[in-house]
């Protein structure tokens, strides 16, 4: 018999989960923006397993709690072992230090270009210029303007300011994007 | 007056745009690519449902991007008929023009005045 939730109940598995959630993120000193996505893995489990809830078995703030802890121990074993094959805790490019993006801070022979084996040199960076500078060419002036503009803020900023709306920018960006791809500029 | 309907080539997406572009941005001068074999006229037509939605808009994204690597000069748009409503559409690279608009070290100042 498929099991009947009322909203006394629901708010039950919520909570749970939210408690799960903070524990698990609090002990593996995980980013508070990844509590969102914690509680929803934990939930999504919860609600797939209740069907197997028996009501003659116990309560089912027992079961959530024990089906929320097997998950939240799974979670943590296959954070552990994705730090051990990294080399350490992911961080977020976008991590604020000290004023500046995480991602602006990150010399050029640390960067994804040399991740992989691509060429970091002044050579290169001068030719990445100059094929820059030449790829540009190919844009029109409201692209370059964007462009400008995006120098100094983020496409979401530019959003926020009114400039446009967020997803006719991303749209533009998406066309720019593939502009210079055509006019020989490589991804970096 | 015949009754005969020519039947039309089965006709399907060889090429996406972001393909176009990337073979655009590492073609040499005189590299030719078939982008697309059939009529764009009648393949992109929603009447004809010669192919599915996605793959129309995707072949108008298509022929509107090859038509723009022309008018920047960055290859020649040929066609090669093979019959009746098949068509091979070629796109030539072309030696890349070495007059720069403008810049973003212009724009930029531009921006700052």
């Amino acid at each position: 018999m498929a099991l009947q939730l009322s909203r006394p109940d629901l708010q039950l598995l919520l909570s749970e989960a939210h408690c799960a959630a903070w524990r698990l993120v609090r002990r593996m000193r995980l980013p508070r923006h990844q509590l969102e996505d914690v509680r929803q893995d934990l939930l999504l489990d919860l609600l797939e397993r209740l069907p197997a809830y028996d009501t003659r078995r116990g309560t089912l703030g027992a079961f959530a709690g024990k089906i929320l802890t097997h998950k939240a121990a799974r979670l943590a074993k296959s954070i552990w072992r994705e730090r051990l094959l990294l080399g350490g805790e992911p961080v977020s490019l976008d991590e604020s230090v000290a004023g500046f993006a995480r991602v602006e801070l990150i010399p050029e022979e640390q960067g994804l270009a040399a991740f992989f084996c691509q060429n970091t040199d002044a050579f290169a960076r001068i030719e990445r210029r100059l094929d820059l500078v030449s790829a540009l060419g190919a844009l029109d002036n409201d692209d370059l303007r964007l462009c400008a503009e995006l120098y100094h803020a983020t496409a979401d900023r530019l959003a926020a300011r009114g400039r446009a709306p967020r997803s006719s920018l991303y749209r533009r960006l998406k066309r720019i994007r593939l502009e210079l791809m055509a006019a020989g500029l490589a991804a970096a | 007056m015949t009754s005969k309907i020519t039947p039309l080539p089965p006709v399907r997406l060889r090429c996406s745009e972001m393909e176009l572009c990337g073979w655009l941005g590492q073609a040499s001068p005189g590299d030719v690519l078939q982008y697309h074999r059939g009529f764009i006229l009648v393949d992109r037509d929603p009447i004809h449902e010669r192919l599915p939605k996605k793959d129309r808009e995707e072949l108008a994204r298509l022929s509107a991007r090859a038509h723009w690597a022309a008018e920047r000069g960055f290859a020649h748009l040929l066609q090669r008929r093979h019959g009746e409503c098949d068509y091979s559409y070629l796109i030539i690279a072309r030696p890349r023009p070495k007059a720069v608009a403008a810049t973003i070290l212009a724009t930029l100042d531009q921006e700052a005045a």
